[in-house]
């Protein structure tokens, strides 16, 4: 910039008139120089102009939903440090929506089956929640002595990394009045809950059954000592074949096998 | 580790300006999806620069990581096409252009302006520093400090940009072809 050039200096004031950037004295001298410079005021106009098709033109559309969802996920907490599945708040906000409209396919309605309702309903809020777990943590040796100090019930934990699905924490999920352990795994960028019911409450059928409610997935199935219900919003190829592995490593493991 | 404080601070400050941070992306990279990926990242940066940054004023803030997002991005990924937005060369050409030298029409410009394609070519052409100042003021509307503080220029630089731009912006449209 050329501070000896006072015609330059002059444009300079006029576009910080033009941007409300020139103080009050600056203004009232400029303001003089317009009404005596002709050339001055054709600045002007052509600033204007310029600046109306700028602002006119030049503005892009808003963010695309997706990158709004993505940019909202980041700030919400992590588990071991892996992003927060994307997929989950548009999972739960298409729950919310179709709720109404999604009819529990095979399992029962909400008011007949209220564990599968308290389970897609813990999945939900566990998505929005600042605290997705209340142990966070891939080492089944520290989820399972947490889920069994908090909940009274026996906790299978398997290690299913191998087979695609790591461990990523515990929580406890409540139905009814029971509170119930539950495991989360990750697949990608999903995670599936997997709640371990006492079989006075959950479904005593002992091959798997698969549903949908409110746009989850659900599989459930139950052993000799319990039931579980898995939830996620993956599909319900994948959550079946999540069901499988953890009941062939269970039925190892455990030493439980039927 | 990212602590909770830090994640309350990114929630009240990164979100609420992503259409600024979109749209800035895009005039700096030229391209929506890129202009996506860019502002993805600058987010990851705002949140771990919260853990300590001290942010007075969050927009001006935020936009400074997605311009450095940008500029970082765009050099990794495509080293090349940065010369059809003003080379080197073309940007000492425009820095040194006399931005008094305007005994154009207004009407040009006001015609020219009709044709919203013209105008973001027009836009587009500019060297980026002149491109950036002009996007941060009219289309964010950032007051000059806050363009200052984004691009980490001084004010003076800013002042002077803006002349530039706007002057070079003219020169385009009045050119009849």
């Amino acid at each position: 910039m050329s501070d000896s050039d006072p015609r330059q200096d002059q444009l300079l004031r006029l576009n910080a008139a033009l941007d409300d950037e020139l103080d009050a004295a600056h203004r009232v001298e400029l303001e003089r120089e317009l009404e005596r410079d002709p050339q001055l005021r054709a600045s002007l106009r052509r600033l204007s102009a310029v600046r109306e098709a700028v602002r006119r033109h030049g503005a892009a559309e808003t963010a695309p939903a997706a990158l709004r969802d993505a940019v909202a996920a980041i700030g919400r907490p992590k588990a071991n440090g892996r992003r927060v599945p994307l997929s989950l708040a548009a999972a739960v906000a298409a729950g919310i929506v179709i709720g109404a409209a999604a009819q529990a396919l095979l399992l029962s309605s909400r008011a007949a089956d209220p564990v599968a309702a308290a389970m897609v309903a813990d999945f939900a809020r566990a998505g929005l929640s600042d605290r997705p777990f209340d142990v966070a943590s891939s080492d089944r040796h520290t989820v399972k002595p947490w889920l069994v100090a908090h909940a009274p019930l026996g906790v299978e934990v398997a290690d299913l990394a191998d087979k695609g699905y790591p461990l990523a924490g515990g929580r406890i999920a409540v139905v009814g009045a029971t509170p119930v352990p539950t495991l989360v795994y990750q697949r990608r960028e999903h995670w599936i809950a997997l709640t371990e019911l006492p079989l006075s409450l959950g479904d005593r059928a002992l091959g798997p059954r698969e549903g949908t409610l409110d746009g989850f997935r659900l599989v459930r199935w139950a052993d000799r000592e319990r039931a579980y219900v898995a939830v996620s919003d993956i599909d319900a190829a994948e959550l079946s074949a999540f069901a499988a592995a953890f009941r062939a490593a269970a039925a190892v493991g455990g030493g439980e096998a039927r | 580790m990212i602590s909770d404080a830090a994640r309350r601070r990114y929630q009240a400050i990164v979100p609420p300006h992503v259409d600024d941070a979109y749209a800035l992306a895009r005039w700096l990279s030229g391209d929506a999806a890129d202009a996506e990926d860019i502002v993805q990242d600058a987010a990851l940066r705002a949140l771990n620069a919260l853990e300590t940054a001290n942010v007075e004023r969050p927009r001006a803030w935020f936009l400074r990581i997605v311009r450095n997002a940008a500029l970082t991005w765009m050099a990794k990924n495509r080293s090349k096409s940065l010369s059809f937005a003003g080379g080197a060369d073309d940007l000492a050409a425009i820095e040194t252009v006399d931005f008094a030298d305007d005994d154009g029409s207004p009407e040009a410009i006001l015609i020219a302006a009709e044709d919203g394609e013209r105008v973001r070519r027009a836009i587009a052409a500019l060297p980026q520093p002149l491109r950036e100042a002009l996007v941060l003021r009219e289309i964010n509307g950032l007051a000059y400090r806050e363009i200052a503080e984004a691009t980490e220029t001084p004010i003076g630089t800013v002042m002077s940009r803006l002349a530039r731009g706007r002057a070079a912006l003219a020169k385009i449209l009045e050119d009849k072809r």
